[in-house]
């Protein structure tokens, strides 16, 4: 690895410019540029595809950037190395432990591989697998198996951890247990580097969310500033068969989007008037309002205002 | 160290709890050996081994005969190919034309006694004249020296072809001699250079064949099948991202793995001298040098495997290609010395050449084919060069 010092003064943990990475033809990370504040969950969210996990796998020293520059701990960095992992966590999107080892081997495993490590039982409790030391990996169910991951992601008290995708698959009440271990490592003061295509996940944890979309950032902020870049709109969902008419009827003032399930979408900044008018457009075309809701923007809108495509498309 | 060692611990925690790779380490080696031993353990009897022996002739011969010479020529007999390209039973060395016979014998005991012949008969002088005495007078028979090497069991294998020719000799030598009666003319009077009490059989040649194979099957397969499939189910992948690195995972891997060996060792020697008898004294300096050396080379060859194959089933296909020349070609079953030029020159490159005539010779069981030189240094040439490629080429992940 070649480092230098970095010149810049910057309370960020991590920066990247520029960020470029090509598969054949493919380039699949184009200038991805970002700073990680200390202390903080920043989130890359975005599609299948947009580029997140190969921008952390750069990040993480699994692949090498073509081009861009990675600022880490102060110093700039070519490759990710030794020094750096004695520093960093990360919990991969894939990858497996040894079926046949038990609990508490794999993270007395892991620990051994760093110059100061926490002790097995600490982690254990952490992730709450205290009842499982002793029961082999390949017994574990999907939550257990990614709250060991976690585990060994902690293993060595890192200042910067990587969290790749850390609920997909997973029940919703995994997904909560996980969340939990995240809230509790910010609260612990760690800085999180996230990524998921899970646009409740990301509001829940994140301070800083950046949204990337075939390989390039579109937006970066907090998830309330990204939201209300959509300004003061509201956004009423409901099921029909059809929606043929209803711009028409609700105006030049409203979105109208079509979703999976018959899901039809319309954002307004008059709620009144278009509830007036969808009630008008019912009764005319016959269609009613199933399962409707009224509520407000969420990042999952901000991708589809952005992109025209919705995230989990 | 740490590392190394929890590494090392790994391998070996997950070799034990597995059933397949208990199978393949522990189980089949044992499997081989008690069919190998209940199979070939008359093998001795039949001339499909070659040994090689010195015959000196001092007998001067008498009236009605020289039958030094008859013995010579039937010994002789033996050491011609077959007419239908059978390998000879003996290899035979004789004094040349004008040699000083004394030194020669004195040269051939002491070839015996470090293990390069199997077996010097010396014909006395005198012998023909004793003989007719012998046959004449109903008297003691004629006594032909065999000097055999001690606890060597290819030694005691051409004691026995001896005695088996000499009996047929024997015979010839009454009717040549107007005696048909069912007595006997000439014994063997057998000497042992470099002496010892214990009486070796096949399976002290087999034992030590059959823990290299075990040795090699474990690294040849078990190794890359390992590591290539903890690549395929990303298992290794988790290593990628911590400070561990790809040589000190090899070490580790390598020393449960040596461990592993240690264990599949014991379980073979234990059979091997409870089951079988086998007297094998495996726990000598040198034999264990070696076995440490088997380990280690068919290691380094399995991780050499595991850093070229793209692929666990590509890994297995290599395993496969290169299994069959390296154990058929390396004697560990059988003697190779009657293999054609072809074989002959695969066998010389052959690490298992090299440690199956090494750790046999350690132990006793049979000569050396090659200086000990030979056999420490080719496979340590074999680990070194594994090694680094193993170490520039091994890959944590798929296609990286």
């Amino acid at each position: 690895m070649t480092t230098e010092v970095s010149e810049m003064d910057s309370p960020a943990l991590m920066k990247v410019s520029n960020l470029v990475k090509h598969y054949g033809d493919v380039r699949a990370v184009d200038g991805v540029s970002f700073a990680v504040p200390k202390s903080e969950v920043f989130t890359l969210l975005g599609p299948n595809g947009a580029g997140k996990t190969t921008t952390l796998e750069i990040l993480e020293g699994i692949r090498e950037a073509d081009a861009g520059e990675i600022e880490i701990f102060g110093e700039r960095v070519r490759r990710v190395d030794r020094a750096v992992k004695e520093r960093i966590g990360v919990l991969l999107q894939e990858g497996n432990f040894e079926p046949y080892l038990r609990v508490r081997e794999v993270l007395s495993l892991f620990a051994s591989f760093f110059r100061s490590a926490r002790s097995p039982a600490e982690m254990l409790k952490a992730v709450a697998l205290e009842e499982k030391a002793n029961a082999l990996v390949k017994t574990l169910s999907g939550g257990q198996k990614q709250r060991l991951a976690i585990g060994v992601a902690l293993i060595n008290d890192p200042e910067l951890v990587f969290l790749d995708e850390p609920t997909t698959g997973l029940d919703p009440q995994a997904r909560r247990n996980i969340w939990s271990i995240v809230s509790g490592l910010t609260a612990s003061g760690k800085t999180i580097i996230l990524t998921t295509h899970y646009m409740d996940e990301a509001e829940t944890l994140s301070q800083t969310v950046c949204i990337m979309d075939h390989g390039k950032v579109i937006a970066e902020g907090t998830p309330r500033e990204l939201t209300s870049r959509l300004g003061q709109d509201t956004i009423v969902e409901f099921v029909a068969p059809a929606e043929a008419g209803l711009p028409a009827a609700l105006g030049d003032r409203v979105r109208v989007a079509r979703g999976e399930g018959g899901l039809v979408s319309v954002t307004t900044g008059d709620l009144v008037s278009t509830l007036a008018g969808l009630l008008d457009w019912s009764r005319s075309s016959g269609h009613a309002l199933a399962e409707m809701t009224v509520r407000q923007p969420n990042l999952e809108d901000v991708f589809l205002s952005l992109t025209g495509r919705r995230l989990r498309a | 160290m740490r590392d190394i060692v929890a590494v090392a611990r790994t391998q070996l925690a997950t070799a034990l709890r597995e059933r397949i790779t208990l199978f393949w380490f522990v189980l089949f080696p044992l499997f081989v050996l008690a069919l190998f031993g209940f199979i070939f353990a008359d093998i001795g009897e039949r001339a499909d081994l070659s040994f090689r022996v010195t015959v000196v002739n001092l007998d001067r011969g008498a009236a009605r005969g020289n039958f030094g010479s008859d013995v010579l020529a039937t010994l002789a007999g033996l050491a011609t190919a077959a007419p239908g390209g059978e390998a000879p039973l003996l290899e035979l060395r004789v004094p040349g034309e004008g040699a000083d016979v004394r030194a020669f014998t004195d040269a051939e005991l002491q070839a015996l006694r470090v293990g390069r012949r199997d077996a010097v008969v010396v014909i006395p002088d005198g012998f023909s004249e004793a003989l007719v005495a012998a046959v004449g007078s109903g008297s003691a028979a004629a006594a032909i020296e065999v000097h055999t090497s001690g606890g060597r069991t290819s030694s005691e294998m051409a004691l026995r072809v001896i005695e088996q020719v000499l009996a047929g000799v024997d015979r010839e030598i009454l009717v040549q001699l107007g005696q048909f009666d069912a007595g006997r003319a000439v014994i063997v009077d057998q000497a042992e250079v470099g002496a010892s009490d214990r009486t070796l059989a096949y399976i002290d040649f087999l034992v030590p064949g059959v823990v290299l194979m075990g040795f090699f099957v474990a690294g040849l397969f078990s190794v890359p099948g390992t590591i290539l499939f903890g690549r395929e189910n990303r298992v290794l992948r988790r290593y990628w991202v911590t400070p561990l690195s790809v040589p000190r995972f090899l070490a580790g891997f390598g020393l449960g793995h040596v461990a592993l060996c240690a264990l599949q060792f014991a379980g073979l020697w234990l059979l091997g001298r409870f089951a079988f008898g086998s007297q094998v004294d495996f726990f000598r300096p040198l034999a264990l040098v070696y076995l440490a050396l088997s380990a280690a080379t068919f290691l380094a060859i399995g991780f050499l495997v595991a850093a070229v194959a793209r692929t666990a089933n590509a890994g297995m296909a290599i395993a496969n290609i290169i299994n069959m020349p390296l154990m058929f070609l390396g004697g560990l079953f059988f003697p190779t010395g009657t293999m054609p030029p072809v074989l002959r020159a695969i066998m010389l490159a052959n690490p298992v050449s090299y440690l199956a005539d090494g750790l046999r010779a350690s132990v006793g069981v049979s000569v050396a084919a090659y200086s000990t030189a030979a056999s420490l240094g080719v496979p340590c040439a074999w680990i070194v060069g594994c090694a680094v490629v193993a170490s520039l080429r091994m890959k944590w992940d798929v296609g990286r």
